[in-house]
């Protein structure tokens, strides 16, 4: 086919510097390839995650109640407002781990498995329904633990009495955290295997799906009341609490929506900025082919050419390496959305159905990845071809009568540098609009790369702050209380325990003005002079000894009873006991539950309760806390020593475990985020490459005069690597006055839209370090090719250049 | 002999005001297409170290099917007047009428339609394409114009390289052939378009003596062909084989 000669020169110059052309192509491919992988990550996630949860028809409100029959069930679904209404049998139990030490277990019965409507289940493998003596598993533990189909596992109720269950069949889940978060091991089993257990057949929670205003939390807990109040407990069975699932409790909702959502902010916030780097480092090529090509665009003028058709050809120059980088970009974009979104199924506990490119993205990313190259080639096609036909033939390559700005002036008066380094430096400043646009590139990438670090010390800052209301090396419980003399000696007994503090805690509710309740909060009596919580208080003070009719609460509860303030009155309601009290202080986001503290003498008036604890906290070494192992230890000895006083037989907790099961779930997240950053570290470099290409190219008559003077390959490789890193450093120093402010948006978007609390914002000067390190790896990186380019330069070559 | 313009007798008067300004910019003014008419023209440049004038006062016409070649040291304003007739840079003050075209009033794009069809440009360093073959080279001159069919295009092209007897040539790249071999395909360039008037910067400067009459005889062939030919050159070789001398010296006619 004989191409029209303008088509063929565009499509020679492409092929004929393949290196520029393939920068140019792997920078949208990349660009495009983020924006596919996020959206469609994005909306993958909305669809199979969301998509899923919502197909098990999530529990809108779980009432906690008195042991009651499975009729109750019915009587709740009469009412008007209630679409269904389930009852479960929630039983904490043990499982035995491999060496013998006790997993958390939370083993649920339901009438009938074959009929589950609310909150149901996904069969995986074996049978829905338990056998006698079997065990369903959620498969987010089976995989954990490797339990299979047919194996036994030992499982107690009271650490006491063991039964040996086998596993007859593996579901999934979602309306639960899974294993890998909660520690917890979700199983189910029949009424007979709990009463063959030694268990008394009775069920303990109903779940309620409301019949309008699925998500209207206000909405869900008046029905509730309804429930409690008009069925419930006229017949008899007392309510102790009523929770709306989920980490924020949103009826409705994901347990962990606002997390997901901010995650997913976060990543299309950076596919955003890496299409912008991505079109600057388009805008930064072609400005560089034009000034390659200026002599050429003169000689085409000279015979016949017009703006208009010299426009069209350079169009159609990145029009081709558009369409080039798109394609690659679709594959590319797919493979990451696949790759996340299975990252992510594993993490949370979803099924990924398909993984597909919708007309949508797949018409996002060909028109971003095509019109975005050609839409910002436009400004230096412009530009560059307004050049009058004197200046592109005579002016181009001559490089005299440039005036000096200021700062050249500066480096010339650098007399000790060597002339190889006066000229690497000079050079960085010649082309100043190039140097810009590499510096934001490269600015861009390594403040978001040090903002993901920030964020990262932010998140476990915030986590330690997490940690003053855990401020214990150990915590166990005492189902049904103790005498807190009594567990406070038994616990002091143990060598090494230095402090050892009995809390009062029970659940309750507040009485709104309106005589609606909330959902369940958590009502804390302390000890005087606790020590085991530090608390941060974001608004009044904390309790005193003397203080009477006066509680602390924290920003949980705020979040979900929005309008309280310090001075506030609030009435709490525990069992058939209702008070008042004025709020004295308010402190900081605890990550748990709504709660509300009180001095123990007001905790056992409220509950009457006199002197009774449910927990006891110790502490080996007042004002510092034991190594993850020795609390360990500590937990251990406690366990036995009460379980010998036959004070509790729980499990203890301690401080590390909880504070890294708060890290763990984010890792996850700085993962994918730091994933981002290395593409943008990856698209800064390309950036770099190609303006040290430029660089080059533009000086190569200089570069032969040096190599005429006497220059080896090695100085003039210096030159150009030297070039490269003067930039790279200067970049960093440029991120370094950002990333304060760039880490501090960061992380206070992702703690607000994950944990929905103010951050105490924490910079990382590692994280700065880590990108000088980086930085310097990419400025040398990015200058080796040029830099043998320009040493490879003959001067015969360079004389010709003229 | 320099023949500056006579203006008494040539019909051409472009510095009376009334006739100029009934002559809308770049129509034809006159029937005499193919030649080159300058009338007080200047040219100045500015530099750093002050003012250079590199055209001064420059009247004279090159007529129909004349060579002209115009002489004088380096600095003389040789390519200035090359690039004033071209139209490729302005000029200060003066007209330039180029085959029936007042160069000067057209703007960048119309200048380059304009050169691309009545000025074949030829200059000191060819100027070739050099991503693309000799045939390319020729064919992408009269593609941007639009001129001949583009089926008639490539053999077209393909016998004007035979005419400069780069026939065995034709599909490899200037960078495959000698500099005198360029300078002919350059010439060849030049006449594609079949333009009436053939503008030569230096045309032998970069070349040896032997290359260079071969590349004065193509000049010769054009100028015998009717082609108005106005030839920029050091060449003693040039200006002797030329229908008339003009000399610039400091921007001024001698």
């Amino acid at each position: 086919m004989d191409l029209n000669a303008r088509w063929e020169k565009i499509l020679h110059d492409i092929w004929s510097n393949k290196q520029r052309s393939l920068l140019v192509i792997f920078t949208i491919a990349i660009g495009i390839a983020a924006i596919g992988m996020i959206n469609n990550t994005v909306r993958m996630l909305k669809r199979d995650l969301f998509g899923q949860f919502s197909e098990r028809n999530p529990a809108s409100i779980i009432i906690y109640a008195a042991p009651f029959p499975e009729s109750l069930a019915d009587g709740v679904s009469g009412l008007r407002e209630v679409e269904l209404a389930e009852v479960q049998r929630s039983s904490e139990a043990y499982a035995a781990g491999e060496n013998g030490a006790w997993m958390r277990m939370n083993l649920r019965t339901v009438p009938d498995y074959n009929a589950v409507q609310i909150n149901s289940t996904l069969l995986e493998q074996g049978s829905a329904q338990p056998e006698l003596r079997g065990i369903l598993l959620e498969r987010s533990a089976a995989s954990a633990l490797d339990l299979d189909m047919g194996d036994t596992l030992t499982v107690s109720l009271d650490q006491e009495k063991v039964s040996h269950l086998v596993v007859n069949g593996i579901v999934h889940d979602m309306t639960i955290q899974p294993y890998s978060i909660s520690e917890e091991i979700n199983a189910f089993v029949s009424m007979p295997t709990l009463e063959w257990m030694g268990e008394v057949p009775y069920y303990n929670q109903l779940k309620l799906v409301v019949a309008d205003g699925k998500k209207d939390r206000a909405h869900v807990l008046d029905v509730a009341a309804q429930a409690r109040d008009r069925v419930i407990e006229p017949a008899g069975y007392q309510v102790s609490a009523m929770q709306i699932p989920g980490s924020d409790g949103e009826p409705g909702e994901f347990w962990a929506r606002k997390q997901i959502d901010g995650v997913l902010l976060v990543l299309q916030l950076m596919s955003l900025l890496a299409i912008l780097l991505s079109g600057g480092l388009v805008v930064n090529t072609i400005s560089a082919v034009l000034v390659q090509q200026v002599k050429q665009i003169g000689v085409m003028r000279s015979v016949g050419a017009v703006r208009g058709q010299i426009v069209q050809m350079y169009l159609v120059y990145v029009l081709v390496l558009s369409v080039a980088g798109t394609l690659l970009a679709l594959p590319l974009g797919l493979l990451g959305a696949w790759g996340l979104t299975h990252v992510a199924a594993g993490f949370l506990n979803f099924n990924v159905s398909q993984v597909d490119l919708p007309p949508s993205i797949l018409l996002l990313q060909l028109g971003l990845g095509i019109l975005m190259p050609v839409g910002v080639a436009m400004f230096p096609i412009l530009s560059g071809t307004r050049i009058s036909v004197y200046d592109a033939i005579y002016e181009y390559g001559l490089g005299g009568g440039e005036q000096r700005s200021r700062l050249e002036s500066m480096l010339l008066r650098l007399r000790h540098l060597s002339p190889p380094m006066l000229l690497s430096l000079r050079n960085t400043f010649r082309n100043k609009p190039r140097l810009a646009f590499t510096l934001v590139t490269l600015v861009i990438s390594g403040a978001m790369f040090s903002a993901v670090f920030s964020s990262y010390t932010t998140l476990k800052q915030q986590i330690r702050e997490l940690g003053r209301y855990v401020a214990f090396d150990v915590s166990i419980s005492i189902p049904g209380g103790a005498n807190r003399r009594t567990v406070e000696r038994e616990a002091l007994r143990l060598p090494g325990i230095e402090i050892a503090e009995g809390w009062g805690t029970t659940n309750g509710f507040i009485l709104n003005a309106d005589g609606s309740e909330s959902d369940r909060v958590e009502i804390v009596g302390l000890p005087q002079d606790a020590q085991t919580v530090q608390p941060n208080m974001v608004a009044g003070r904390w309790l005193q000894p003397e203080d009477r009719g006066l509680v602390v609460v924290n920003e949980d509860l705020l979040i979900r009873q929005p309008g309280l303030q310090v001075g506030d009155s609030i009435v709490l309601k525990v069992a058939d006991t209702k008070a008042s009290y004025q709020i004295a202080g308010v402190a900081s986001r605890h990550m748990t539950s709504a709660r509300v503290y009180m001095t123990l003498p007001e905790y056992s008036r409220l509950t009457g309760r006199y002197n009774q604890v449910d927990v006891v906290r110790v502490q080996a070494t007042p004002g510092a806390f034991n190594s993850p192992i020795q609390q360990e230890q500590l937990g251990q000895q406690l366990e036995k020593r009460f379980d010998d006083a036959q004070l509790s037989q729980s499990s203890s907790k301690t401080r590390s475990d909880i504070l890294s099961s708060f890290a763990q779930a984010f890792n996850i997240l700085l993962v994918v985020l730091l994933m981002v950053a290395v593409i943008l570290a990856i698209i800064g470099g390309l950036g770099l490459t190609g303006a040290m290409g430029m660089s080059v190219l533009e000086r190569t008559r200089e570069i032969g005069v040096l190599r005429a003077v006497g220059a080896s390959h090695r100085s003039v490789r210096q030159v150009v690597v030297f070039e490269g890193l003067t930039v790279a450093w200067l970049s960093w120093l440029i991120s370094a006055l950002v990333s304060y402010p760039v880490g501090w948006a960061l992380a206070g978007a992702l703690i607000y839209t994950a944990l929905g609390t103010q951050a105490v914002f924490r910079y990382s000067l590692p994280g700065l370090l880590v990108w000088l390190a980086v930085v310097t790896i990419i400025g040398v990186l990015s200058s080796l090719a040029p830099a043998r380019d320009a040493a490879r330069l003959t001067v015969r070559e360079v004389l010709n250049y003229a | 002999m320099v023949r500056k313009m006579d203006f008494e007798t040539n019909p051409f008067t472009l510095d009376t005001p009334g006739i100029l300004t009934l002559q809308p910019a770049g129509k034809e003014v006159q029937p005499d297409e193919a030649g080159i008419y300058i009338s007080r023209l200047h040219k100045s440049y500015h530099t750093p170290a002050g003012s250079i004038q590199a055209l001064d006062d420059i009247s004279l016409q090159a007529l129909p099917g004349e060579f002209v070649a115009v002489t004088g040291k380096s600095g003389a304003g040789k390519s200035t007047l090359v690039n004033m007739i071209s139209g490729i840079d302005r000029s200060d003050s003066g007209q330039v009428l180029v085959a029936g075209t007042r160069v000067q009033s057209l703007g960048e794009d119309q200048r380059s339609r304009w050169r691309g069809l009545n000025l074949g440009i030829v200059f000191q360093f060819f100027q070739l394409l050099p991503s693309l073959n000799l045939v390319k080279n020729l064919t992408i001159a009269m593609d941007f114009c639009g001129r001949y069919d583009p089926q008639e295009r490539r053999p077209r092209a393909l016998h004007l390289l035979e005419q400069v007897g780069l026939a065995d040539h034709a599909f490899k790249t200037p960078s495959e052939i000698s500099g005198g071999q360029q300078q002919r395909v350059a010439v060849a360039r030049a006449l594609v378009n079949d333009p009436p008037v053939i503008i030569a910067d230096e045309p032998t400067g970069n070349l040896d003596s032997h290359t260079a009459a071969e590349i004065l005889d193509l000049l010769l062939e054009l100028s015998q062909s009717g082609k108005t030919l106005l030839v920029v050159t050091h060449d003693r070789g040039v200006a002797s084989i030329a229908s008339r001398r003009i000399e610039l010296l400091d921007g001024r006619l001698q």
